[in-house]
């Protein structure tokens, strides 16, 4: 009898991860972090033919979950069983391969959350609302202001005696900041780790505010990848900072562990040709309301296999549902 | 005939188009802001007024631009910056040479200057209003049964159309008679709904800041969001109360100002203007009638919600129960707000599930 696996893919505003567990929750691959440059539909396609090179004949693929901040989209071009928000996803994982956490860093790409998690459950939140100050976005700006790869940069923090006080309120002020503190000659790994620092300090003093954070403290998500947060997240808190083993694939292992709960008989999941058909997205603006969505369908040799991108409910319900899916808002105007 | 140009204010709209036909004018109004109007509102106004601001100048300036000489604004008493709204909206319109007059709705002797100036007769004026209170409680009515089917509906969407096929029959009546007739139609509309029954419903009420809570373009469809996930919402903004506290009538209803405040008292015994009383006193009823959790949702920058926004936090902790703050303004992003709704609806089905087990 074939094993059963269970497939997640995170599919995040820069990267995309992807792994593969067994029936216990272990991790029989993950994709090598892959970023995204615009085009999701083609990174998972990558993802599935590393995946499908390395896999036993005689496992197969129960059930396929996805999370991330495309997942409705990914949702619809793997064919997932199980759709779910990166925070429970990132909670999920991290309670399953570390109980007795209490709080959750998730710092990705654009996104920054906090969840705090007490017995095993998560019991609050909270996400940036529009300021990417507190991101990944906002370490890439930097090191590609000193002209560093963002892997230099992490190593670099960690060589810093005394970090430089910068205002990291808005990439643009530090940007000003940190020119200045070249001019008066700051070491610049001194400037760096300041980075980390400001971006830690946002962190906490915006997004965490209010919330209990206390340790164990698990740091997920891509800027996890970065030594120097890590250290500026320790100088701060005055405790040790845990980075998971899979940092960067946790949003992808919770996907993976609901979709191995959801109880899914027969996977919904269309397989590995995913990585080999072209698959076409195409734009309409739904005129049905006054809302105008921009609704993307995602079309493989010709058929429409799903949609995303609406504000109502009418054109996620695929297929014939869709197209009589109701009057809207704009019909009762006077 | 002359037209008037109303705040979009939900299906709310319905009645308050119904409530001016006295007055020979052809309302002007929808159920909901559109993302037109927002644009126009937000190149118009200052950059700190909040969402509802610009959303109802957006709305003021289109409807200057179709043509239509006359508007109404709330602008009522009280230490929100609401107060000034109709001025300052008024003082913009002009600035940009459109030429619609804002009447205010507030008190400023003992006639509403719109009432003032279009001087309807006493006896079609009071008719009319007794249609438009009418049509109002009829509007709760269909939006109490949309929020309880939703949530549990088979087919997604199907309540959604069958709300809005009541809506539209409500906006076609009339006289009273017409109008207790889809009242009594409504029932068997929304019973031919395929419902789940062995879905877990969720309980999460809704409460904040009015003009968003009730526009589902300024709140991102929450009411249809929550449903989809299967929450069955009860939003407490009700027309119908805000108009008994502002005439103060209907001193024992359950939500008369006055029973608001004292529930509110233990925790806010200053008026800190806007709806805040009620957004504190209706949390504290939520968490002891049994709701799973409430969403405290209003502008970025509202400055009566987001006072009380540590007191809503000392009563989740004090009283074990769960609250998701959300604020909104021109540049939210939906996917983000996606991700919090689903995040707090599964928190929320932890919660229960724990409490069943223990």
């Amino acid at each position: 009898m074939n094993r059963r696996a269970y497939l997640g893919v995170d599919a995040g505003s820069i990267s995309l991860n992807l792994v593969l567990l067994d029936a216990d929750g272990a991790v029989l691959f993950e994709a090598p972090y892959r970023r995204i440059e615009g085009n999701p539909v083609a990174a998972v396609g990558a993802g599935l033919r590393e995946l499908r090179a390395t896999l036993p004949a005689d496992v197969e693929i129960a059930a396929a979950g996805v999370t991330g901040s495309g997942r409705h989209l990914m949702a619809a071009v793997i064919g997932a069983d199980v759709v779910k928000n990166e925070i429970s996803a990132h909670a999920r994982a991290a309670v399953h391969l570390h109980p007795d956490v209490q709080t959750i860093f998730e710092i990705g790409g654009q996104d920054s959350k906090v969840t705090v998690v007490r017995d095993g459950a998560v019991v609050d939140f909270a996400m940036n609302l529009v300021c990417a100050a507190g991101t990944g976005s906002f370490l890439d700006a930097q090191a590609k202001r000193l002209n560093l790869s963002i892997e230099a940069f992490g190593a670099m923090a960690l060589r810093a005696k005394r970090p430089t006080a910068i205002a990291g309120r808005c990439t643009v002020f530090a940007e000003s900041d940190m020119i200045h503190k070249q001019q008066i000659g700051h070491r610049q790994e001194d400037i760096v780790l300041g980075l980390c620092h400001a971006m830690v300090r946002n962190f906490l003093g915006n997004v965490c505010r209010g919330k209990e954070v206390r340790p164990p403290v698990l740091l997920q998500g891509g800027v996890s990848a970065n030594p120097g947060i890590r250290r500026a997240f320790e100088d701060v808190l005055g405790y040790p900072v845990t980075v998971p083993e899979r940092h960067l694939a946790m949003g992808a292992i919770g996907a993976a562990l609901f979709a191995a709960r959801a109880g899914v008989s027969r996977t919904r999941f269309r397989g590995f040709a995913i990585g080999e058909q072209p698959v076409e997205t195409q734009g309409f603006d739904c005129e049905d309301c006054a809302n105008r969505c921009e609704v993307v369908e995602i079309v493989v040799e010709g058929e429409v296999i799903g949609r995303a991108g609406g504000r109502c409910r009418k054109w996620e319900a695929t297929g014939a549902a869709a197209g009589e899916a109701g009057e809207s808002a704009e019909t009762l105007k006077r | 005939m002359s037209a008037l140009a109303i705040q979009p204010w939900g299906n709310y709209a319905l009645a308050l188009a119904a409530s001016v036909e006295c007055l020979r004018v052809e309302p002007w109004t929808q159920t909901s802001s559109t993302p037109e109007m927002l644009r126009l509102g937000v190149e118009a106004s200052p950059e700190c007024s909040c969402l509802s601001f610009k959303a109802s100048t957006g709305h003021f300036i289109r409807a200057a631009m179709e043509g239509v000489p006359y508007g109404v604004m709330v602008n009522s008493r009280g230490t929100c910056r609401l107060r000034y709204y109709r001025e300052a909206q008024q003082k913009i319109l002009w600035e940009r040479g459109l030429n619609l007059h804002i009447f205010g709705l507030g008190y400023d002797g003992f006639k509403p200057p719109l009432i003032r100036y279009f001087d309807p007769d006493p006896w079609p004026f009071l008719q009319c209003c007794a249609r438009a209170r009418l049509k109002t409680l009829v509007v709760d009515e269909i939006e109490k049964q949309a929020w309880r089917l939703r949530a549990r509906e088979c087919r997604p969407g199907e309540t959604t159309r069958v709300m809005n096929g009541c809506l539209r029959a409500l906006r076609e009546a009339r006289t009273t008679r017409e109008i207790r007739a889809v009242s009594r139609g409504v029932p068997e509309r929304f019973a031919g709904i395929a419902t789940d029954p062995d879905r877990p419903v969720l309980r999460v009420g809704l409460l904040g800041e009015a003009t968003v809570l009730r526009d589902r373009f300024l709140n991102h469809n929450i009411e249809d969001l929550l449903g989809g996930l299967g929450v069955e919402v009860c939003n407490f903004f009700l027309l119908g109360d805000e108009i008994r506290n502002i005439f103060h009538i209907g001193f024992n209803s359950p939500n008369s100002r006055r029973a608001l405040r004292r529930d509110a008292a233990p925790w806010l015994t200053t008026p800190v203007g806007g709806h805040a009383t009620e957004s504190v006193a209706h949390t504290v009823r939520c968490a002891r009638e049994g709701f799973d959790g409430v969403a405290h949702i209003c502008p970025t920058g509202c400055m009566p919600e987001i006072s009380i926004r540590p007191i809503l936090r000392r009563i989740s902790r004090e009283l074990d129960f769960p609250i998701l703050e959300c604020s909104f303004d021109e540049h939210s992003s939906h996917v983000g707000f996606v991700t919090r709704l689903e995040a707090f609806v599964d928190l929320l089905h932890d919660r229960r599930r724990k409490r069943g087990a223990a």
